[in-house]
């Protein structure tokens, strides 16, 4: 029975402790729908406290290598190859999830909403994204990608008695199903070309990364590989927000839920960038097409994002295009991590992945403050609504001017730390246009960086309210514990991280 | 005459560029999500051919995957089109312009 021995042998590699994170936050998803049908009404409160203390129990057990390693190993018959970039990304999405939930139950406190599924969608999404960046096949990688998309659907649209979160939905509904589009014929004529008997170094596993990184290898000037490859970069720039995908980002940003906005902001863009870096290993004898294509994709990016952030009122939408202007930097660190020789582009990976660190810290400190400034209405947050926050609300100001200034790239701020690394790389591989431009970019950006935070600290003149009218600004409540303590240990590791990086740092860089 | 691979990948192509094309150009959003999924169709009718041709049956086993996605896709999004038309009574995307700065 030669097929029974096959089976046998694929089952043999099927090793469920390896996923075993994941595993943990499915269920916990889960456990969170039981919950809310078991426990009485009054009590559904405990519901959002069970699945971030769940979180963070995961992450810990993460952080102390609890689980089984699979270091380095294939597993699933060669779906998921786990590696150290892969461990780091998902501690990663496990942080920005534990945020996320704790900043959901900020913003839905201030709305009638039924709000154990947010939970539960956050979760799942996590686990996902966890799955993603482990990922050695397209099958694998599709899927994942595209419960992570879904989710965002469901997310995005969440507060769905406001028009303005429906429209988001519907937007990045259709501009995600476009480029999951676009990803999937990608993906369809790579597996076609590179199953081709007639070609030399054809395979029958040619969804499997590494069967096709060898294809390529064999066959480096393929047409129709070429745009197999150019249709899966387009549907991963989407998720990045590159320039020309970046359509979507400004209206989605601003209609999506903040915890939400913050979600794509950060696990989203570090989502696509991690499977960026995975398919960019198998793309390499492809590098002339495709360091090219990055290239001016990041030079338009960095360009787009700082001059269309510049006229915005709306702080949403403002730190929207400044994230497009983040996917551009990091974009350098990818064009860097491929053009440098393989001894020094662990260095380029490495900063890549400690700016996506930084800028995690930085993005959830903003972004926990415009949760707690928002108002009944989550889409309409301006920059007026900000003003005289540092005579109210000092600590949120504070918070805020850390955060803003880390994005900005102010040193000794993590932020600086994560661009001055990035940049080195980008001078070693000696891609000096890219530097002149991003360096551009970075000046334009303090100026709406500290539009925002003068908005906050300096008084300007209002004009009287009439009779009648009243106060455009919300009305601005006190921090509650678990926001305070979130905000501060962002705001402080901020700064720790631009003067003393400690073994994050030495595993970051020293490979 | 026969049919070939290259004959199925021309009808996967031109699907793809209908559907490519009516995202970019029809206003309706149902003619529009129409269009999304006579993409993910092509690239179903590619796979399936790719599949044939190169004797794998990976491309056979993808297009479950594909389905199953697809349907996911079109329960969220037609919810997010209904709830859409309860609050403005129209699913013309010219009239979505409530976000702007």
């Amino acid at each position: 029975m030669p097929h029974l021995d096959l089976l046998k042998a694929a089952a043999e590699s099927n090793h469920w402790m390896a996923i075993l994170p994941e595993l943990l936050l499915g269920s916990l998803a889960l456990f969170l729908l039981v919950l809310e049908l078991v426990l009485p009404k009054k009590q559904h409160d405990v519901i959002p406290a069970v699945a971030i203390i769940g979180q963070i129990g995961i992450l810990l057990g993460l952080l102390l290598r609890l689980y089984p390693s699979f270091n380095g190993q294939y597993t699933f018959s060669g779906l998921l190859h786990h590696t150290s970039n892969g461990e780091f990304m998902r501690a990663f999405f496990l942080l920005s999830s534990t945020f996320v939930c704790v900043l959901g139950t900020i913003a839905l406190a201030k709305q009638k909403m039924p709000r154990i599924e947010f939970f539960n969608i956050v979760l799942v999404v996590s686990a996902a994204m966890m799955l993603l960046a482990q990922s050695n096949n397209f099958i694998l990688l599709f899927v994942a990608l595209e419960t992570v998309t879904v989710g965002f659907y469901i997310l995005v649209s969440y507060f769905r008695t406001n028009p303005r979160s429906l429209e988001a939905g519907l937007k990045y509904l259709i501009t995600g199903a476009l480029s999951s589009g676009l990803l999937l014929f990608g993906i369809v004529l790579l597996y076609g070309v590179a199953g081709n008997p007639t070609l030399p170094g054809s395979t029958a596993n040619s969804m499997d990364f590494t069967a096709l990184h060898t294809f390529l290898a064999a066959n480096p000037n393929n047409f129709l590989a070429a745009i197999g490859i150019v249709l899966v970069l387009s549907g991963v720039a989407f998720k990045i927000g590159a320039v020309p995908f970046q359509i979507w980002i400004p209206d989605v940003y601003q209609g999506a839920p903040t915890p939400v906005t913050a979600f794509l902001a950060v696990a989203s863009k570090a989502a696509g960038f991690s499977i960026l870096l995975i398919l960019m290993g198998v793309f390499a004898p492809y590098n002339h097409l495709t360091v090219t294509v990055l290239s001016l994709m990041a030079m338009a990016t960095i360009l787009f994002g700082n001059l269309a952030a510049l006229t915005q009122h709306n702080v949403k939408r403002l730190i929207g295009l400044s994230g497009v202007s983040h996917a551009g930097y990091l974009l350098i660190g990818v064009i860097a991590a491929s053009v440098l020789p393989s001894n020094l582009a662990g260095q380029a990976v490495g900063a890549i992945y400690f700016y996506l660190f930084a800028y995690l810290l930085a993005s959830f400190a903003v972004f926990g403050v415009m949760t707690h400034v928002a108002g009944g209405d989550d889409a309409d947050q301006e920059l007026e609504h900000y003003s005289e926050l540092a005579k109210t609300h000092p600590f949120l100001g504070a918070v805020l001017a850390i955060g803003l200034g880390s994005l900005a790239g102010i040193p000794p701020l993590a932020g600086f730390m994560g661009k001055l690394l990035i940049f080195v790389a980008a001078f070693k591989a000696g891609l000096y246009t890219l530097l002149v431009v991003a360096i551009i970019g970075v000046v334009i950006s303090i100026y709406y960086y500290f539009g925002w935070i003068k908005a906050a600290f300096f008084e300007t003149w209002r004009a009287p309210l009439l009779e009648g009218e009243t106060d455009p600004r919300p009305v601005r409540t006190p921090v509650g514990l678990a926001a305070g303590v979130m905000l501060a240990s962002l705001a402080v590791a901020t700064v720790v991280l631009g003067f003393y990086q400690g073994s994050l740092g030495v595993w970051l860089l020293n490979r | 005459m026969t049919v070939g691979l290259n004959h199925y990948l021309l009808l996967s192509a031109v699907l793809f560029a209908i559907g490519f094309f009516g995202v970019l150009l029809r206003k309706n959003t149902l003619v529009i999500y129409m269009c999304l999924e006579l993409m993910l169709v092509a690239s179903t009718v590619a796979l399936v051919a790719f599949s044939r041709y190169n004797n794998t049956m990976d491309g056979n086993v993808f297009v479950f995957f594909i389905l199953t996605v697809a349907a996911a896709e079109v329960a969220v999004g037609l919810a997010i089109i209904v709830a859409l038309f309860r609050r403005r009574q129209s699913i013309d995307v010219a009239e979505l312009n409530a976000l702007k700065n």
